[in-house]
């Protein structure tokens, strides 16, 4: 086979150096720019709005740095200990709920990924149907209570444990392993969770490390289960406050206007949004590693 | 020898496969042969029992006038008549049609865009600015509905929306477009909202696809003398295949769900009547009816069109030759 | 599918069934609540307060009894009642936000909350004040619950006072001159940038479908004289878009449409960003209720700190042209406190439960939960509450705990309707003396308020084909004043209305207003 070094590069890098091909790069680089650009310019504006003046949000349609650069709005979210102790909540469930959340959806796909498994299909046609069928929210809500998990963390993470849909594409992940490196563990003696444990999962780190990223996220984001499943105040996480400064509330359509509140302004907003998805926005350079060393699936000699 | 480019890896699993698959077997045989995939698919079972098929109980509202109150067994039994309100309802014809358009749209226009990109951003030399391309696009699937709204109407409104007036100077004046209120540009607007907040966010599945290619098969493409372009089509395409399959097919699903708060956001008095669609229209009637049962109704419906797009485009996969869900 | 694996999967199920149940039979029994603590569940719009906070003391100090208080993020409030309300697990308190709504309705038809119609007349504080708004929260003719008190008349006009002041104009008191202030804001420069780049009115987008939705436009169709949503002409019930009045108001607003005396956007603005324009001075009339005022001296008050007081002034509404002036209502409250029959099972505990409404809607508890504790986190000058170290962290906790929270529980005060709470301090003589015509011109509306008679009564027709219903005329309304429709497409709008169901609601309403009103 090819030698070392060509083998331990990422897969994206190769060297060219046709003149079509240097126009291709060209553009391709402009587009990706451009692609960047405009994701990150109305971000930009999130930020800039999070440091500026209420009025100044109101008087100035766009800008990209706020012409008072005021701290006021993070102040007033970190003025009691109720968002730090919310965070930390949402960064210990999230961590918690994503290793369960991973090692339940991985220990289902792989059985599921073996064709000769008798009952297989079944499984599968249950696990589509869930796809499109849901019983609704009152139902699952007296499952989790009879269960008594209201109050619970767990209520955070069990009823949303498996996503049938990424149980489904790691299934498909799975099939695609080679077998080889699997028959070379049966023959030493190794039983399929062995298999599954030793060889499979450390052969599938990107697909861990997406899968991780997507229920990492979903968790993080989740602000109807903690709303629905949690009535201790001091328990809720970071989302149900987020969501509370950001939804599209009644309180400020037309007569609804209810003069006994005060209502969430538009740089507490932005400041919300920004303090919601930087934690989890750290998370993904370390996954990203994780893209990048996809190889080590090509290290299987035929 | 260009043709025979297909991931080893693929190959050799298929061929594992044929060779293991036993014909039938005793329960027994094979409960005792693979009693250790058997136990690790139990905690999964058990999951879906629990949270998923226990509360499908819930789905008997839809024949129903149900009150939360009352519960399950109390609420009043009304048969057909939600199915009925709703297929013979004035507003069926359209609303199933808005639903489907929005759907053929999202399906041509926003399912392929993160396969685009991810297959972009693959062939990109300098890795530094990759992995900075790759954390910016991804950043908008954090923002909820109502943010990604408020920053459309800053690009597009007609009073002061800077996209908006950027046109309207570059095209040389004239009367002033309202985008936001046409009916003719609510869906474009649907559809760049929806490129904007999920293409990047979802290049990620097709990135770990792209990351599991043995460097090796480029290597042995350009020892076979393949250039880039080769190379792209005989290793890089076959490599994703599988994972779009799946994910089209899976999505197929979902078709004919839109995301009820973009859509309502976006809807207004003048381009109500191509904005309409079952999930806004459920909405409408939950606020004057309630309307735990006729959600419900919409949603048996809309899950039985489900079922079928899935076992639909499975079968049409499996027809063109590829693997398919199962 | 082979009898072998029919097996199996019987099996499994049955494995896993067992595992369900011997899981589930740990719930279910709740602990019932003993007569010393009271549970509630009630809105909260910020951080939910600690139970044991110096406010939630205080309140139970009042009341005599621990409280077990469920917040629930306003956003979902209602998400979260039906859910409550399907579980059997009621608290004995309850804000219900919306007391009309179908799935609160039937629970209390049903027999889960306590029919108080003729039970509040020996609480002192919770006896309803106003004969009006006791009307209005009624639920076919039955009180469900205490209504939380807001002010019964709230619309007003909101004006740019530096611009009146520039083009040397005097605030309106017709519809005539409203017209011609927003005409002269659109076309004689009242920023005097010289460019002709302001407009007159700001009209956001409208609010949902539902016809009556307290919008400028309802406003300015009560003051053309057309009823406000329902009214009876001739011993007929009229909806408010189908007599000649709503078309002379059609007109009118038609009118500032195209003339461009309005936003371009009016039909598509989020209400959200409403103050925008006004703030960003590109318009300088606002209709709408009498508190975005005070939002927008808010507004001007961080651009600039000098002269913010000089830039809003306010008029009430607005008479006809023919001299005559009908009045823009509200309902005179916002949602109800209702008590569960789950745990209050007698009329002896009833009692009990009311009498602790009843000090909760004291002067006492009104100002606790609507100011806060006085001498703590705040004094009183000249009638008026003025915070004390509002900088102090721990003042911050009370101030949050009382603003964002236990307000919600009052009954008997809010903003504009002190009861026996005060109104908060505002700073400048600007704001002082809006605070002061704010309420005169509360008063004097009033005389000519139209009520909308419809509010106490629920149509079935209107429940069950409300959503097919509800936009009709609201988007012709829109597409006629774009221009889209002709006056007659209108019309035929109208007839549709009346043909899908309306003229059904019409029937069901004249009845249910003439047994509540008999």
């Amino acid at each position: 086979m090819s030698d070392n070094t060509t083998a331990t590069q990422p897969a994206g890098v190769r060297h060219y150096s046709s003149l079509g091909s240097r126009v291709f790069d060209t553009l391709n680089i402009i587009l990706l720019g451009g692609l960047a650009l405009i994701t990150v310019l109305p971000l930009f504006y999130v930020l800039a709005g999070s440091f500026a003046t209420e009025g100044e949000i109101s008087a100035r349609p766009f800008f990209l740095w706020p012409e008072k650069f005021v701290t006021s709005t993070y102040e007033y979210i970190f003025a009691n200990d109720t968002l730090l102790r919310s965070l930390l909540t949402t960064i210990v469930v999230t961590a918690v709920g994503t290793v369960v959340q991973v090692l339940l959806t991985f220990s289902m796909a792989y059985p599921l990924a073996k064709r000769y498994l008798p009952g297989r299909t079944l499984v599968l046609n249950l696990v589509i149907f869930t796809l499109v069928f849901g019983g609704g929210i009152v139902p699952t809500y007296l499952v989790v209570r009879d269960l008594g998990l209201l109050d619970s963390y767990w209520a955070l993470i069990l009823p949303l444990a498996i996503n049938p849909f990424y149980l489904i594409i790691v299934k498909s992940f799975f099939q695609e392993l080679p077998q080889a490196l699997e028959e070379a563990a049966r023959i030493d003696g190794c039983n399929e969770m062995g298999v599954f444990f030793k060889i499979v999962l450390p052969l599938s780190k990107p697909i861990i490390a997406t899968f991780s990223l997507f229920y990492a996220v979903a968790i993080w984001n989740d602000y109807m289960s903690p709303l629905l499943y949690i009535n201790d105040n001091s328990k809720w996480t970071l989302q149900v406050l987020v969501r509370q400064l950001t939804s599209p509330d009644a309180a400020n359509a037309i007569g609804a206007l209810d003069s006994a509140v005060f209502f969430p302004q538009q740089g507490l907003k932005f400041a919300v949004v920004v303090i919601a998805t930087l934690p989890i926005l750290c998370f993904y350079p370390f996954l990203q590693k994780h893209f990048a060393k996809g190889v080590l699936i090509g290290s299987v000699k035929e | 020898m260009a043709t025979d480019l297909a991931p080893p890896a693929t190959k050799a699993a298929r061929k594992a496969e044929k060779g293991r698959r036993p014909g039938r077997v005793p329960v027994r045989t094979a409960l005792l042969r693979y009693r250790w995939l058997y136990l690790m698919l139990i905690p999964g079972l058990l999951y879906f029992v629990l949270f998923k098929y226990l509360p499908m109980y819930g789905l008997s509202i839809a024949f129903q006038d149900f009150v939360p109150f009352l519960g399950y067994s109390d609420s009043p039994w009304v048969g057909l008549k939600h199915f009925e309100n709703l297929f013979t309802g004035p507003d069926f014809g359209r609303l199933l049609f808005n639903t489907l358009f929005l759907a053929l749209l999202t399906a041509l226009f926003v399912f392929p865009a993160p396969i685009i990109v991810a297959l972009l951003l693959n062939e990109l030399r300098v890795s530094v600015f990759k992995r900075y391309v790759q954390s910016l696009i991804y950043i908008p699937h954090f923002l909820s509905w109502t943010i990604v709204f408020s920053l459309t109407y800053l690009l597009f409104s007609v009073d002061f929306g800077v996209v908006a007036s950027w046109i309207h100077s570059l095209s040389g004046g004239g009367p002033k477009v309202d985008y936001m209120a046409q009916p003719e540009w609510f869906r474009p607007l649907v559809i760049l909202q929806l490129l904007w907040k999920t293409s990047g966010w979802g290049t990620i599945i097709y990135l770990a696809a792209l990351a599991g290619v043995d460097p090796n098969l480029y290597e042995a493409a350009r020892m076979d003398g393949a250039g880039r372009w080769r190379q792209f089509w005989h290793v890089t395409l076959p490599a994703i295949r599988p994972t779009i399959v799946v994910m089209a097919i899976l999505t197929s699903g979902n078709l004919l769900d839109q995301s009820f708060e973009q859509i309502w956001l976006l809807t207004n008095s003048l381009n109500r009547s191509v904005a309409d669609v079952f999930d806004t229209f459920v909405y409408y009637v939950g606020v004057t009816q309630g309307g735990y049962s006729y959600a419900t109704a919409v949603g048996l419906f809309k899950g039985v069109a489900g079922v079928v797009l899935i076992f639909g485009s499975n079968w049409l996969a499996k027809r063109l030759g590829q693997r398919g869900l199962f | 599918m082979s009898a072998a694996r029919r097996r199996l999967l019987a099996g499994l199920l049955t494995l896993t069934t067992a595992a369900a149940v011997s899981a589930c039979s740990g719930g279910g029994d709740e602990a019932e609540g003993d007569s010393s603590t009271l549970s509630m569940m009630v809105p909260l719009f910020g951080t939910a307060p600690d139970p044991k906070g110096e406010i939630q003391t205080a309140v139970e100090k009042l009341i005599g009894k621990k409280l077990n208080i469920t917040w629930v993020p306003n956003a979902e409030y209602n998400e979260k009642t039906n859910v409550t309300l399907a579980s059997d697990a009621l608290p004995d308190v309850m804000v219900i936000q919306d007391n009309k709504g179908p799935s609160f309705v039937k629970a209390a038809e049903a027999g889960a909350f306590w029919d108080l119609t003729d039970k509040l007349d020996k609480y002192p504080n919770l006896k309803p004040k106003s004969e009006q708004t006791w009307i209005n929260s009624k639920t076919n003719a039955k009180n469900y619950g205490i209504y939380r008190v807001r002010p019964l008349l709230r619309s007003a006009i909101v004006i740019r006072k530096d611009w009146l002041e520039k083009l040397d104009l005097e605030m309106p008191k017709t519809t005539d001159d409203l017209y011609k202030i927003a005409k002269a804001f659109t076309e004689k420069d009242p920023d005097g940038n010289g460019k002709k780049d302001t407009y007159g009115m700001i009209l956001p987008k409208w609010p949902g479908t539902t016809f009556s939705a307290s919008s400028p436009y309802n406003v300015m169709d009560v003051w053309f004289g057309a009823p406000n949503n329902y009214g009876m002409r001739d011993g007929k019930l009229v909806p408010e878009f189908d007599v000649p009045e709503f078309w002379e108001a059609q007109k009118y607003i038609k009118k500032f449409i195209d003339e461009g005396l309005v936003n371009p956007d009016w039909a598509t603005l989020d209400t959200a960003k409403w103050n925008d324009p006004f703030i960003q001075g590109k318009g300088g009339i606002i209709i709408d209720v009498n508190v975005r005022a005070g939002q927008l001296f808010d507004g001007f008050k961080e651009l600039d700190a000098e002269t913010y007081d000089e830039k809003v002034a306010m008029a009430g509404n607005l008479s006809r042209p023919d001299g005559k002036k009908f009045s823009y209502p509200f309902t005179g409250f916002n949602g109800i406190i209702a008590v569960s029959k789950q745990h209050v099972r007698t009329e002896a505990q009833l009692d009990e439960v009311l009498k602790v409404l009843d000090k909760l809607a004291s002067k006492e508890g009104s100002i606790l939960v609507s100011n806060g504790i006085e001498g703590r986190n705040f004094k009183v000058e000249d009638g008026f509450a003025v915070k004390i170290n509002d900088q102090d962290p721990q003042m911050k906790v009370i101030n949050n705990d009382v603003e964002k929270a236990f307000i919600q529980l009052g009954m008997t005060s809010s903003v504009g309707v002190p009861g026996g709470a005060y109104e908060w301090m505002r700073p400048s003589q600007a704001e002082k003396d809006w605070l002061k015509q704010r309420d005169e011109l509360m008063n004097l509306d009033l005389q000519t308020a139209v009520h909308d008679p419809s509010l106490p009564v629920i149509s079935q027709t209107a429940v069950e084909k409300g959503a097919t219903l509800n936009p009709i005329v609201t988007d012709a309304r829109i597409k006629y004043l774009a221009g889209e429709l002709t006056e007659e497409q209108f019309k035929a709008e109208i007839k549709r209305w009346y043909d899908s169901g309306g003229t059904q609601i019409l029937t069901e309403l004249q009845e249910g207003i003439s047994k509540v009103g008999g």
